[in-house]
C-alpha cells in the first residue's frame, strides 16, 4: 500500500498540476472524476422541421454571451445559457435536385444528390444523396467502438411523415443511394424499442391460464398421449419460473444504473391514431421514447424528423387551417400568413423546449447532472427562409452539453460552408474528419470558436 | 439433416414409453442417414462410404455367410412348416424347439428378443428377409465360431421362431400394434396453419391457371381509363425498351406500367426476390399494399435490388410491380426491367411463366420465423420434440402473426364492420373470437372465451395490444398447437380438422369446409370422400404432393451436384438448377396434375429441356417442341408481340426420344446426382431403387470405403470394377441385390448423358432382383427396368406407403392392419392416379379408429 506524506505528495504523484487541484478537490472523488471524463457519454440528436423560418423574428440580433431570444426562440428561455444559435452557415451544395429536395437531402450529408427521376421545381431531377449523413457516420464509428457501442447506435424517429420515400421524405443516409426511413409510428417505434421485453412480460402474465388449459384439454386423451402433453406443462412451468426471474430484476431496480434503466418500460397512451391532429400527442409521445430510450442507452444519435422538406402539417391546434408549406411561400408582405408562420415556428421550437426539458429532468444515469448536460440538440431546418427557397442561413440552433462546446452564445459566421459545420460534429465527438460531404466545402476545416 | 438438440433424449422417451415398431424405422431412418447416396463430390474423391465403415460391413455381413449345399434343403423344410395348417402342430413344436435353442445359443449375443447385447451384436435383429433365407444364414454361420453346431432342423427352427417372434416386419406389428400419437403442429404445419388463419379472413382463392403477369401499360405518369393504352399478360417480366416507346400510343417520355398477378411457389425455403431496374418502381408482394421493394426514386446507377424472403409450397403469392418512367427536363436513362429471383436449390434466373399466375391472388401471410427442425426418427416430420427452442419459435411465431394481425387484419376487420356496434369493445371481442375460432379449429367453449378473448382485451386499454396478448395466448395454446386435441368436437369438424391436416398441412379455413364442419356435413364415407376430391386439388395439396415426390426421390441429398471439370466442363451450377426444373416439370405432369399416372414416372413420352440442356446434352434435347398439345404453350404468345421481350432460358415440353423416355429413370438430374464426379456409380443406383423406388430395408452399411480408382484398373468397365470389389461373398448378401439393380442403368453416364460404350467396351445393362416375395425379375437395360417397375408390387407398396407417411404422418397400420393392402389395391383400381389414392388416404385419416386404450377421466 502506498502512503502519501502529506496533500502535496499525493497530488504530485497523481500528478496533477497546480492549476488542476481545485479541479480535482472540487470534485467527490478523484477516482470518480477521471472515470466519468474518460466514459462520458456524448450524444447528439438532429431535430428537423420544414420549410424555413421567419429570419426576423428567429435570429438575435446581439451576437455573443449577451444576445436576447427573439419570439420565435422565446420558448427556449429556460435554456437560454445551454443554447448557441450559429448564423452565416450555408448548404452551398449545388446539383441535381431542386431547393427542398437539397435542403434536406444535403443537409446532414453535405453532398450532391444523384441524377434521378425525381423532378421537382427545378430543370435537374434527382434522386438519392451521393454520401452518409453525419448522424449515421458518428453511429458507425461509435459502434465500431466497444465502448461506445450501443443496442441499435443510433435511432431514426419521425413525426408524420408521409408514406412516401423519396427525397423530400428522407434526411439520414447510410450511405450513397441508401436513404434511411424514420419510424414515425411510436407504437412501431416502442415495438422496435421495447417489443421483446413486452412480448416476455405478456407471455409471462397468460402463461398461468395456458397451464390450466393444458390440464384441462389432456383429460380427454390416453395416458401415453397425456405424457407429451405433461413434458409440455413442465417445460412451460420451468419458463414461467425464468421469467418472473427476469422481469422482477427489472421491476425492483431503483438505481440510476444505464443497465438497469433499460427495463423501465415507459407507457403510451392508447390508440392515437396517426393523423394529422394528433400531431402534438405524436410528438410527445416520440420524444418520450427518445428520452427512454437514450437513457437506456440503446442509442447516443439521434435523427427527429417533424413532417417533411415541403411538410404541409396543418396547425388546427392553433387556429391555422392552411398547409405549412403552401404558407410559407407567401410573401412576406401578407401579414396573415407572416404571423401565423411565426407562430407556426414558435410551435416548433416549444417541441425543441420541450425535449431539452425532459431531458434536463432527467439525471445522467451513471454519472452527476442531467442528460441534456451531455446531450446535443442541433435543431435545423432544409431552408433558411421559407419563399425565397435560400439555404443561406440554415437555421442551426443547438441546445445542451453533448459535444462540450460553449453555450449560452450566439455566433454568426457570415456564410461558411455548412460541410464546415458537419466537421465540427464529428470532432466533438471524438472522431475528426478531414473532410465531410463534398471535400470542395472543407478546405477551412472545422469551425473556429466553438468551444 | 439437422437434428433438434434433444433429439437423443426425445427417443429414448420414446423408445421407453411407446411401440417398438420404432426401433424398426428408426433404424430405417439411421439406415438413410448412413445411406450410400452421393454428397457433393469434390476434387479429392471424397466419398459417403468411409473405409472403417465397410470393414464393420464386411465383419458383420461375414456371419452371413452363404453355404450352397445347405440351401436347398433348408429352404423347404422351413417354409412349408410355418405356412400349412394341417402341420399346426409341428409348427409349435418347431417354434419351442427354435425358441428353446434361441435361448441356449443365441440369446447370450442377441439378446432374448434380438433386442442386442452391449459388447456382442448390438443391434437390432429385425428384417425383411424370408426364413429360408435366415435359415441360410444360421447354418452357414450361426453361431458364431461354432456354425456346425446349428445346422439342419435345428437352423430351421431357430429361423422360425426368429421371424414369427420379433424379426419380420409382421412380427412386429403384432408385438406392438402401431398407434396414432398424439403430436403437436410440425414447423411445416405451423407456417401452413398461420397462412391458413390469415387468409381465413380474405377472399379464398380459386385455382387459376392462366401463367404470366397482368400488365396495364399507360401513356403518361397517371393512371387514367383514357391513358390506359395495352392491357394485355406479359409471360415474364424482362423487357430491354432502352429509349423506345414499350407499346403502341405510349409515348417514350413517360409511361407507367402496372404488373399484377401472383408468385407460384413450388418449395417451401428461403426466396431471393431480385429487381432489376433502371426506371423507378415499387413492388408489393404478399399483398397488394405491402410495400416490399421501394424503388419510388430512381437515383443514379442504383438499379439492382434484393431481398430474401421465405415462401411455402403450394402458395400463390400476390404480386405488384409499379414501373414509372417519369418525364424530367434532362435527359432519360434507357429503360429495362427484370423480375428475377433465387429459389431454394436454383440458382438466380428470371422468373418463369410457370411461377407466374396472371390473377389476383388474395393475400397471404408467410412466416419468417427460423422454425427448429422437427423429430424425424419416424423417417417423415413428427411434431414430438417439446423443447424450449421449440417453444421459443411458436412464441416468436405468435409474435410475427400478432404483428401482421395489428397492421392488417384488425385495420380490414374494423373497416368491414364499421357500422357494428363498438360497445364493451365489441368489435375487437368479435374480431379475436373469429381468429380464436379458425385457430381452435372449432367453436369456442365459454371458458375458452373468457380466457383467450376477454381476460386479455379487458388486460389492456390499446387495442393494439389487446391483439397481440390475445394472439399470443391463442397461438400458444393446447388447442392450436395439438391439433388432435379435439376428441370433444363433433364428428364433422373432426374430419374437417384430419382432411385439412392430412391435405394441407393446416387448419380448416376455407370457407366450405368450414361450413361442411360447422353444419354436420361430414359424417358419412360419401361427403368425406367428396370434400376431399375437392382438396386435393388445391395448390396447397399439390405443393404437398411435390414434397413428396422429392422426399420419395430423396433429392433432398441431391442439392449440390458437381463434376469434374475437365471431363464435363460446361456442367455447373446453372446446368444443375435447370436439370432440376426439368424434373420438377416432369413431376408434375407425370404425377401431380389431375390426370397423372404413377406409371409415368418411368415411361413419360415427354421431357422438358432448355436451350442449356440442349446444348449440353445434344439433339435430343433440342428445345424445338415436337408437340403442341401441352397447355402452357398454348397461351405463349408469339415473341413479336411483346415489344422489348428479351428471350429466356425457359424450359420447354417436348416429346422425350428415346433413351431419355424412362422419366425419372433416364433423367439426367438423378442419374448424374447418383454418381461420382467422374464415373457412375451402379451402388448409388442401386441402393437408390431398391430403397426408395422399391421400399426394401437395406443393413446399414456399418463400413464404407473408397471405390476402385478406375486408374489403377485402365481395363475394366465401371460394372467390372464394382463387381471386383464387391466380390467378396461377405459382400455379395447385399450386393447382389444393390448391383443387380444398379447395373440397369450403366447406359447413362456420370452426367446423365446415355452411352453405348465405357472406353473401348460395350456397356453391360443387365440385371435382376428379388422382390418380396422371392422371385426373381431379370432385365436388361432401362426399358426392362421401367417396365418392371411400373408393374412392381414392391414399387407400389414403396409409394403407397410412403404417400400415406408423409401426408398422415401416422403409421397406416394403427388405422387397421389391412389398410395398406386395401389402399394398394385403389390405387391401381385409380389408373395409380395420386389424386385419388390422396382421396383415399384422406378419407382413412379422416376416420380413425376409436382409440383403443380408455380415456380415462374423461367428463364430457
Amino acid at each position: 500500500m502506498i502512503h502519501y506524506n502529506s496533500r502535496r505528495d499525493f497530488l504530485k504523484q497523481a500528478g496533477l498540476s497546480a492549476l488542476g487541484i481545485n479541479l480535482a478537490m472540487g470534485l467527490p472523488s478523484l477516482t470518480r472524476a477521471s472515470a466519468t471524463t474518460a466514459t462520458r457519454k456524448q450524444r447528439l440528436i438532429f431535430v428537423f422541421s420544414p420549410n424555413g423560418v421567419i429570419p426576423d423574428h428567429f435570429w438575435p440580433e446581439t451576437l455573443g454571451s449577451e444576445f436576447e431570444l427573439k419570439r420565435i426562440l422565446q420558448p427556449l428561455q429556460p435554456f437560454r445559457d445551454q443554447t448557441i444559435t450559429m448564423h452565416g452557415v450555408c448548404n452551398q451544395i449545388k446539383g441535381d435536385g431542386d431547393g427542398h429536395m437539397r435542403g434536406i437531402g444535403c443537409l446532414l450529408t453535405g453532398i450532391e444528390l444523384f441524377p434521378g427521376d425525381i423532378q421537382g421545381g427545378s430543370d435537374t431531377p434527382a434522386g438519392w444523396s451521393m454520401g452518409i449523413s453525419v448522424d449515421q457516420h458518428l453511429k458507425n464509428q461509435l459502434q465500431a467502438n466497444p465502448e461506445t457501442q450501443t443496442r441499435f447506435g443510433s435511432l431514426e424517429f419521425g413525426v408524420m411523415v408521409p408514406d412516401r420515400a423519396d427525397t423530400w421524405t428522407r434526411l439520414s443516409y447510410g450511405g450513397p443511394n441508401q436513404p434511411m426511413a424514420p419510424i414515425d409510428d411510436p407504437y412501431q417505434m416502442f415495438d422496435k424499442l421495447y417489443g421483446q421485453q413486452k412480448n416476455r412480460q405478456i407471455l409471462s402474465s397468460v402463461l398461468d391460464g395456458l397451464q390450466d388449459d393444458y390440464r384441462r384439454l389432456s383429460q380427454m386423451i390416453s395416458s401415453e398421449d397425456r405424457q407429451l402433453l405433461e413434458e409440455h406443462l413442465e417445460m412451460t412451468r420451468q419458463l414461467e419460473k425464468d421469467l418472473q426471474r427476469e422481469l422482477a430484476v427489472g421491476k425492483s431496480d431503483t438505481s440510476h444504473s444505464a443497465n438497469e434503466a433499460g427495463h423501465a418500460v415507459p407507457t403510451l397512451p392508447a390508440n392515437i391514431e396517426e393523423q394529422n391532429d394528433n400531431m402534438p400527442q405524436l410528438t410527445r409521445m416520440q420524444m418520450d421514447l427518445l428520452v427512454n430510450g437514450f437513457a437506456a442507452d440503446f442509442a447516443r444519435v439521434a435523427t427527429f424528423q417533424i413532417t417533411n422538406s415541403v411538410g404541409q402539417p396543418r396547425m388546427k391546434w392553433l387556429g391555422i387551417e392552411e398547409g405549412h408549406h403552401t404558407l410559407s411561400h407567401e410573401p412576406d408582405d401578407n401579414a396573415e400568413a407572416y404571423e401565423q408562420l411565426i407562430q407556426i415556428n414558435t410551435w416548433y421550437c416549444e417541441q425543441v423546449a420541450h425535449l431539452a426539458k425532459r431531458l434536463s429532468e432527467t439525471p445522467e444515469p451513471g454519472a452527476d447532472g442531467s442528460m441534456l448536460d451531455n446531450t446535443t440538440i442541433v435543431w435545423t431546418n432544409e431552408l433558411g427562409k421559407g419563399n425565397n427557397h435560400t439555404r443561406n442561413n440554415i437555421p442551426f440552433v443547438m441546445l445542451g452539453g453533448g459535444l462540450g462546446w460553449r453555450t449560452g452564445i450566439a455566433h454568426d459566421f457570415k456564410g461558411v460552408p455548412h460541410n464546415r459545420l458537419l466537421m465540427s460534429y464529428c470532432e466533438a465527438m471524438g472522431h475528426p474528419v478531414d473532410s465531410f460531404g463534398n471535400p470542395d466545402f472543407c478546405h477551412d476545416g472545422v469551425l473556429s470558436g466553438l468551444v | 439433416m439437422a437434428e433438434s438438440p434433444l433429439h437423443g433424449s426425445r427417443l429414448l422417451a420414446v423408445f421407453n414409453r411407446i411401440d417398438k415398431t420404432i426401433l424398426f424405422i428408426r433404424s430405417q431412418s439411421l439406415m438413410q442417414r448412413l445411406n450410400l447416396v452421393p454428397r457433393p463430390i469434390t476434387g479429392e474423391r471424397r466419398h459417403l462410404i468411409q473405409i472403417d465403415d465397410i470393414v464393420r460391413l464386411c465383419i458383420a455381413v461375414s456371419m452371413f455367410v452363404f453355404l450352397a449345399v445347405m440351401f436347398l434343403s433348408t429352404l423347404a423344410s422351413g417354409d412349408d412348416t410355418v405356412t400349412s395348417g394341417e402341420q399346426l402342430t409341428d409348427a409349435n413344436v418347431l417354434l419351442s424347439r427354435g425358441e428353446a435353442i434361441w435361448k441356449q445359443s443365441c440369446a447370450d449375443c442377441h439378446g432374448e428378443q434380438g433386442e442386442g447385447v452391449p459388447g456382442a451384436y448390438e443391434k437390432l435383429l429385425i428384417g425383411d428377409e424370408s426364413v429360408g433365407q435366415l435359415t441360410k444364414v444360421i447354418v452357414e454361420t450361426m453361431p458364431k465360431d461354432e456354425a456346425e453346431t446349428c445346422v439342419g432342423e435345428d437352423a430351421v427352427a431357430v429361423a422360425t421362431w426368429i421371424h414369427h417372434t420379433f424379426y419380420s416386419e409382421a412380427a412386429r406389428l403384432r408385438n406392438r400394434p402401431a398407434r396414432i400419437m398424439l403430436t403437436h403442429l410440425t414447423g411445416n404445419q405451423l407456417q401452413q396453419s398461420l397462412a391458413d388463419l390469415y387468409g381465413s379472413f380474405g377472399n379464398s382463392s380459386e385455382r387459376e391457371d392462366q401463367h404470366g403477369l397482368t400488365a396495364r401499360y399507360y401513356d403518361g405518369t397517371s393512371r387514367k381509363d383514357d391513358t390506359l393504352k395495352i392491357e394485355r399478360v406479359d409471360p415474364i417480366i424482362n423487357f430491354d425498351w432502352g429509349k423506345e416507346s414499350p407499346g403502341e400510343g405510349i409515348e417514350s417520355k413517360a409511361y407507367f406500367i402496372r404488373w399484377r398477378g401472383g408468385l407460384k411457389v413450388d418449395e417451401t425455403g428461403r426466396y431471393e426476390i431480385i429487381v432489376r431496374s433502371t426506371a423507378a418502381f415499387q413492388m408489393d408482394f404478399g399483398r397488394f399494399g405491402r410495400l416490399f421493394i421501394d424503388n419510388h426514386v430512381q437515383s443514379g446507377d442504383k438499379t439492382e435490388f434484393r431481398k430474401s424472403v421465405t415462401l411455402m409450397a403450394g402458395r400463390v403469392y400476390p404480386l405488384q410491380i409499379d414501373l414509372y418512367q417519369r418525364e424530367r427536363k434532362t435527359e432519360q436513362p434507357p429503360v429495362n426491367v427484370m423480375l428475377s429471383w433465387v429459389a431454394p436449390h436454383g440458382v438466380e434466373e428470371v422468373i418463369p411463366q410457370r411461377n407466374l399466375i396472371a390473377t389476383t391472388p388474395p393475400a397471404t401471410f408467410a412466416l419468417q420465423t427460423r422454425l427448429p427442425p422437427d423429430d424425424r426418427s419416424y423417417g417423415y416430420d413428427r411434431g414430438l420434440a417439446v423443447d424450449l427452442a421449440w417453444d421459443e419459435s411458436t412464441t416468436q411465431a405468435a409474435v410475427e402473426f400478432a404483428s401482421i394481425a395489428i397492421s392488417e387484419l384488425w385495420p380490414d376487420y374494423q373497416k368491414r364492420h364499421k357500422d357494428d356496434t363498438d360497445e364493451n369493445r365489441a368489435r375487437l371481442r368479435s374480431f379475436v373470437g373469429e381468429i380464436a375460432e379458425v385457430a381452435f379449429r372449432g367453436p369456442l367453449t365459454e371458458e375458452e372465451r373468457q380466457l383467450y378473448v376477454d381476460d386479455q382485451i379487458e388486460a389492456t386499454e390499446d387495442d393494439a395490444s389487446a391483439v397481440k396478448r390475445c394472439l399470443l395466448t391463442i397461438l400458444k395454446s393446447p388447442r392450436f398447437l395439438y391439433p388432435e386435441l379435439d376428441r370433444d368436437r363433433s364428428v364433422s369438424q373432426r374430419v374437417a380438422n384430419r382432411l385439412a391436416l392430412t391435405l394441407f398441412d393446416s387448419l380448416p379455413s376455407d370457407k366450405a369446409l368450414r361450413e361442411a364442419a360447422r353444419n354436420n356435413q361430414l359424417e358419412t364415407e360419401e361427403y368425406i370422400r367428396q370434400m376431399a376430391q375437392r382438396m386435393v386439388n388445391d395448390d396447397r395439396c399439390t405443393g404437398k404432393m411435390r414434397e413428396m415426390l422429392f422426399e420419395w426421390l430423396n433429392l433432398s441429398r441431391l442439392n449440390d451436384i458437381t463434376k469434374d471439370r475437365e471431363l464435363y466442363p460446361n456442367f455447373d451450377s446453372t446446368l444443375v438448377a435447370d436439370l432440376r426444373s426439368s424434373l420438377n416439370a416432369l413431376l408434375d405432369d407425370a404425377v401431380i396434375d389431375a390426370d397423372g399416372d404413377f406409371r409415368q414416372l418411368f415411361d413419360a413420352d415427354w421431357v422438358y429441356t432448355s436451350p442449356r440442356l440442349a446444348e449440353f446434352y445434344g439433339d435430343l434435347w433440342q428445345t424445338e417442341p415436337n408437340e403442341t398439345s401441352d397447355s402452357d404453350d398454348g397461351e405463349e404468345n408469339p415473341a413479336e408481340a411483346f415489344i422489348g421481350l428479351q428471350p429466356t432460358n425457359e424450359l420447354k415440353r417436348v416429346q422425350a426420344k428415346a433413351p431419355y423416355n424412362h422419366g425419372v429413370l433416364s433423367h439426367p438430374y438423378l442419374m448424374s446426382g447418383l454418381a461420382y464426379s467422374d464415373t457412375t456409380s451402379p451402388i448409388h443406383r442401386g441402393v437408390f431403387l431398391i430403397r426408395y423406388l422399391l421400399g426394401r430395408t437395406l443393413q446399414p452399411p456399418n463400413a464404407a470405403f473408397t471405390p476402385l480408382s478406375p486408374d489403377l484398373h485402365p481395363d475394366l468397365t465401371t460394372r467390372e470394377r464394382v463387381q471386383l470389389q464387391t466380390s467378396p461373398e461377405t459382400c455379395q448378401v447385399c450386393h447382389s441385390k444393390i448391383n443387380q439393380l444398379g447395373f440397369t442403368l450403366e447406359t447413362f453416364d456420370a452426367v446423365g448423358r446415355f452411352r453405348e460404350k465405357e472406353g473401348q467396351k460395350q456397356i453391360d445393362a443387365s440385371g435382376s432382383y428379388i422382390d418380396q416375395n422371392g422371385e426373381t425379375v431379370t432385365f436388361t437395360g432401362t426399358d426392362d427396368l421401367a417396365q418392371y417397375l411400373q408393374g412392381s408390387d414392391d414399387a407400389h407398396r414403396a409409394f403407397v406407403g410412403r404417400a400415406f407417411q408423409h401426408f398422415v404422418k401416422q403409421p397406416i397400420a394403427a388405422y387397421g392392419p389391412e389398410k395398406l393392402d386395401e389402399l394398394i389395391e385403389k390405387f391401381r383400381a385409380g389408373n395409380f392416379n395420386l389424386q385419388n389414392l390422396l382421396v383415399e388416404i384422406a378419407v382413412i385419416a379422416a376416420t380413425p379408429p376409436a382409440p383403443t386404450s380408455p380415456t380415462s377421466n374423461t367428463d364430457s
